[in-house]
């Protein structure tokens, strides 16, 4: 406790890591070439596994949690505002100004959300990487404030979207970005239409275009901008978004913007979208009847929050048929899933000619920032001059733009030798085991096999503090997501897994798992999902429960069969 | 209720016995029922209530019934009834005729060819973009070297100041480029933190935080404080972002005529008495210390006592003004003298005299915070790149470094005076005068040129394009993409493409606004822009100044409606050969 003296963030301290230290802390490096995997896709097996139930108590208690939570809050805020007011100014009327938001709205992240504050924005010191050093922090008043050590406490990294490991400061992508910054400088001077384009952004365009299989590409230097501002330049009112229900919100956000008529489907339902569709082609807009200018299908070829890829084969059989546009979104896919990284088109082996654009970013699997959006030429002429964040916003800058290249290079092969393929296949092997690992644990895993997004789902909200807590104390750090990114009642945490960790880290990581998943109660799959100990024990009734010792034993091997 | 059972069989003398034993077993069954419904905990009290209304009203018990009839009704009914009602039934084999009919648009409209010179007219740079710029050549590939770069808005010139640069490479060495994750979630590295307490201290506000590009901050800040049933009076200059932002927010919007604070005054007063009834809604004033459009700034002093005497809320845009304007760079406040805390929401950017990327919004604790849970873009995008941050970090302490009392930083200085120097060449050239006219004030770095209305007439270019009542607004209306194209602001745009390729050849590189029509929802005029920057010599800027004199009015002097046709028509025929 009297460590924590700063009450703002300080420095971090000097540090005295050799470059091999430091670069170990980043990248892991490979122990053994069998904890390699590459990817393949069996068009016979369902793609998204059956999603697990909890048992009724669970859902249950958890209901009762968000009530008694509610209850506490609407009395703590019923009688607070009338005897503290001076902790409400912010939902309390003050001198003729209203309110800067209201009590209502704010309930939520002000009674629940606070709660667990100290395990969002945790401020980190340094890469990302395999390892993220954290500030060590307390709260001396229940997340209003933070005091801090000084110190840094390095975690294993669970949370960072970093799939192909490029967050890295040290490696050619740095050496490059450096020499990027000495040669062009920090700023991005303009929006690209007027200044900011420069032979790196062409280049580098033409790089991503030829990688994800289009005709040509534009990027932006922001990944939710390049969605929100994407829509206005494609549909109007007369025209129809089908979404699925879990698009991410910039996708919703852009539609907003543009005015377009929209309509969800729930998330992945084929036969539904095809309703859908059918219905909507066919009664044309509400009110005239007129036939709609256009329909496009929007969906995410990997969703963050769940480790499920669109049904893209359904999707593109669906396109031939009703001659919608379909645009995916490729945020969390592109790099990190198929044979070569190009994302879901690459995993199911589908041409990117049959998708009519595809959107993603840079921040993932790059190390970098900002998106993309590819399509057939005609399209990105009229998008470059058309697009609001390409002909007001800011451009890429330059040192952002030479990390896409070089990262871009060394996943195809041009560069480095097979060091992209490697970590291609460290990341397959990475998601795999650790699923595979925590499924026969007994947790409650949502997702496909090859996703590097496992959520372990938690259920009551008060897990969600408890298991990050007890993570970071035991040195990793994760990302626990609840309402309203999931469902009420479906906490989670949410395992990013990442190719600079090594198999002796998740052989960690399940261990810790293990004994928090007994700690909190937290076991309780049914096998549905796999991870049965002999094949025919869901059928039986035999819930997975393997012991720790078997699941490291048998899983590294086990993982890499094609079912499991 | 035995009572009732006698009764019944009583009345039915004489009915085939088959009837009544029918009845009889049904009525059993009823009084079965009300003997369960008695047992319920509390059961016994409805029956009663029942028995008693029914005795003094019987229409009143049918009433309830078929009221409570209604209600499951409505309660089953789908969500959709209203849209189930209009639909039009049709067999199976007509839904597949319609959908085999049926034929899409193209996704995005294509380029016409009239349209295409925009594209080969993005300047492609060669190289590092400082004050000197090279090109090249988009159809040849040649490079044209050494022009001064009046386009880059890097008005500082401090993207490739080495002290900057320094910094930003220590960062990356630290910390790679990629931030990799949301602030929210193990995003936020300590030169986030940093910047954001760098720029409330030296804006003078409580806390700062970042987005990941300027143009996302205002459309992602504003909705935050604004919903549907508050009311936003906004500008009626204001840059597409802030358009977007208030049309995004859902709430009632009131535009007032650009930097006319006396119709401002009117629009408040006139708005006074639904205020005083209606609830205490959100209210806020939005505009821009310095406009993108018209390059000047409102009277912030007066803005200030009318939005206090009001009660309103002041949003204000300083993407252009913030490292420009006063005199150590801390924008339209300081020019004023009037405290930031004053105006309670600041946006900016990053990415212009900062000298790096991103933008910022600096207010009160509790905005700032509630930003941090709901604002869409800081929550659902990757936090901005560290080593943006530490640019934009070393650019604040060096310009506080140079903090002098009494006298302008001298970071800012040169910029001030190469602005003041170039708008009264321009502003008072003879030549120029008949042909543009200089939009911005004296203080603004980005000099905004018109086409001068007289030359505008004989032109016959009209006054403005788009806006209220505009084709354009209603082809978007009506979802015609067809109509989003006019003919005369692609002219027009023409006209002064021509003369920034004229000036290419002398060696200054201007730029012009790249409005696009549909975007907008107020009037747009094209215009020549010529950004100056700290970096420029004064001969630089008398050259510059000489260049555009020259080209401007030549070709601009001589130039009537057959001489703009001659020249459109050499468009469509260059592009007829491509």
């Amino acid at each position: 406790m009297e460590k924590f003296v700063y009450t703002r963030l300080p420095n971090a301290p000097e540090e005295h890591l050799s470059e091999k230290e430091k670069m170990d802390m980043e990248f892991g490096p490979l122990s053994s070439k069998d904890y390699l995997y590459e990817v393949s896709y069996d068009p016979n097996q369902p793609l998204n596994p059956a999603v697990d139930e909890p048992p009724y108590f669970v859902v249950i208690f958890t209901y009762l949690n968000y009530l008694i939570l509610i209850i506490i809050g609407h009395l703590k805020d019923f009688f607070g505002k009338r005897f503290m007011p001076q902790h409400f100014e912010a939902v309390l009327p003050k001198n003729g100004y209203p309110p800067w938001y209201s009590a209502f709205e704010s309930f939520y992240p002000r009674r629940l959300k606070k709660r667990l504050d100290d395990c969002f924005a945790r401020p980190i010191y340094g890469v990302p990487g395999r390892f993220v050093r954290c500030f060590d922090r307390i709260s001396p008043d229940y997340n209003e404030t933070f005091l801090y050590s000084g110190e840094l406490k390095p975690l294993l990294n669970l949370s960072s979207y970093n799939y192909l490991g490029f967050a890295q400061s040290i490696g050619s992508c740095t050496d490059a970005a450096v020499k990027s910054v000495e040669e062009y400088g920090t700023s991005s001077c303009g929006p690209r239409n007027q200044i900011g384009t420069c032979n790196l952004h062409k280049e580098t365009e033409a790089l991503v275009a030829r990688f994800v299989g289009k005709d040509d590409a534009v990027m932006f230097s922001m990944g939710f901008g390049t969605n929100a501002n994407l829509f206005t330049s494609l549909v109007n009112s007369k025209c129809l978004v089908i979404s699925d229900s879990l698009n991410h919100s910039s996708i919703r956000f852009g539609i907003r913007l543009a005015g377009a008529a929209v309509k969800v489907f729930p998330h992945n339902d084929m036969e539904k979208l095809e309703q859908i569709l059918r219905e909507s082609i066919s009664q044309g807009q509400s009110k005239t009847h007129r036939p709609w200018k256009k329909i496009v299908v929007c969906v995410e070829g990997l969703y963050s929050m769940e480790g499920n890829l669109a049904d893209l084969p359904a999707l593109v059989a669906l396109r031939e048929k009703y001659k919608f546009y379909l645009f995916v979104d490729e945020a969390h896919s592109i790099g990190a899933l198929g044979k070569s990284g190009r994302g879901v088109c690459d995993y199911f082996g589908i041409s990117p000619s049959k998708v009519d654009m595809l959107m993603g970013t840079f921040t993932k699997s790059f190390g970098a920032a900002g998106g993309y959006v590819a399509a057939n030429q005609e399209i990105i002429d009229r998008l470059r001059l058309d697009i609001s964040t390409n002909v007001y916003g800011e451009s890429m800058p330059p040192a952002v733009v030479t990390q896409i290249s070089t990262s871009l290079r060394i996943i195809m092969g041009e560069i480095n030798g097979d060091e992209g393929k490697q970590r291609l296949q460290r990341i397959a092997f990475n998601s795999r085991y650790l699923r595979l690992g925590l499924k026969r644990l007994g947790f409650i895993i949502y997702g496909v096999d090859d996703s590097p997004v496992v959520p372990l789902l938690l259920y009551a909200p008060p897990k969600m503090p408890a298991f990050s807590r007890m993570m970071y104390e035991r040195g990793v750090a994760v990302v626990v997501v609840g309402y309203p990114a999931t469902e009420l009642i479906s906490s989670r945490v949410r395992l990013c897994v990442s190719a600079s960790l090594t198999k002796e880290d998740i052989d960690r990581i399940l261990t810790i798992c293990d004994d928090i998943g007994d700690k909190l109660y937290l076991k309780f799959s049914s096998g549905i999902s796999g991870g049965e100990k002999h094949p025919g024990d869901y059928k039986k009734g035999v819930p997975p429960r393997w012991s720790l010792k078997e699941v490291l034993e048998r899983t590294p091997e086990d993982c890499k069969k094609p079912t499991y | 209720m035995s009572v009732v059972t006698t009764t019944l069989i009583q009345n039915t003398n004489g009915a085939p016995e088959a009837v009544i034993a029918y009845i009889s077993k049904v009525v059993k069954l009823w009084e079965q029922f009300i003997r369960g419904v008695e047992k319920v905990p509390g059961g016994s009290l409805v029956l009663n209530y029942i028995r008693a209304s029914h005795k003094n009203d019987p229409w009143r018990t049918l009433l309830e019934v078929l009221l409570a009839l209604v209600a499951i009704r409505y309660f089953f009914a789908s969500k959709y009834s209203q849209d189930e009602k209009e639909k039009v039934h049709l067999s199976e084999r007509e839904v597949q005729e319609l959908i085999d009919d049926w034929e899409p648009e193209p996704f995005a409209p294509p380029l016409r060819k009239e349209e295409r010179w925009e594209l080969d007219a993005i300047p492609m740079v060669k190289g590092a973009a400082g004050n000197r710029v090279a090109l090249e050549d988009p159809k040849t590939g040649n490079i044209i070297p050494n022009l001064l770069n009046m386009a880059s808005r890097d008005f500082l010139n401090m993207g490739l100041n080495e002290n900057v640069k320094q910094r930003a490479i220590k960062t990356i060495r630290e910390c790679g480029v990629g931030a990799c994750n949301p602030m929210n979630f193990y995003g936020t590295q300590d030169v986030h933190v940093r910047l954001g307490e760098d720029l409330a201290r030296f804006l003078g506000a409580e806390e700062g935080i970042i987005y990941g590009q300027d143009y996302c901050t205002s459309t992602s800040v504003l909705p935050c404080f604004l919903k549907r049933g508050d009311i936003v009076i906004v500008d009626g200059g204001v840059s597409v972002a802030l358009q977007k932002a208030a049309l995004i927010s859902r709430c009632h919007i009131e535009w007032f005529n650009h930097n006319d604070l006396d119709h401002l005054e009117e629009i408040l007063e006139s708005l006074q008495e639904d205020l005083r009834e209606g609830p205490l809604n959100r209210r806020f004033i939005v505009t821009e210390a310095l406009s993108e459009n018209f390059g000047d700034s409102p009277d912030l002093k007066r803005l200030v006592e009318i939005k206090n005497k009001y009660k309103f809320r002041l949003y204000l845009d300083e993407t252009y003004s913030i490292g420009t304007l006063g005199s150590n760079g801390r924008g339209l406040p300081e020019v004023y003298g009037i405290p930031r805390s004053e105006i309670e929401i600041t946006v900016g950017s990053l990415a212009h005299a900062f000298g790096s990327s991103g933008g910022f919004c600096v207010g009160c604790r509790d905005m700032a915070y509630y930003q941090v849970l709901s604002s869409n873009a800081y929550v659902f995008s990757a936090a901005l790149p560290p080593y943006s941050a530490s640019a934009a970090s070393a650019v604040i302490s060096m310009l506080e470094e140079a903090e002098e009392p009494g006298k302008v930083n001298r970071y800012v200085k040169p910029l001030q005076d190469n602005t003041k120097l170039l708008y009264s060449l321009l502003k008072q050239s003879r030549k120029l005068q008949q042909v543009v006219s200089v939009r911005s004030a004296e203080y603004s770095p980005v000099l905004i040129l018109r086409l001068a209305p007289a030359l505008r007439k004989k032109l016959n270019l009209p006054e403005s394009y788009g806006g209220p009542g505009s084709d354009v607004l209603k082809a978007i209306k009506n979802g015609h993409e067809e109509g989003y194209f006019s003919r005369d602001y692609n002219r027009e745009n023409y006209l002064l493409q021509k003369m920034i390729d004229e000036l290419i050849g002398r060696g200054v590189l201007v730029t012009r606004s790249k409005r696009v029509l549909h975007h907008e929802l107020l009037p747009v005029v094209p215009t020549l822009l010529i950004n100056v920057n700290a970096g420029f010599t004064e001969e630089d800027i008398r050259h510059a100044y000489e260049c555009i004199e020259d080209t401007l009015s030549t070709t601009l002097s001589g130039l009537d409606a057959d001489g703009l046709n001659q020249l459109v028509q050499q468009l469509e025929e260059t592009n007829n050969i491509l």
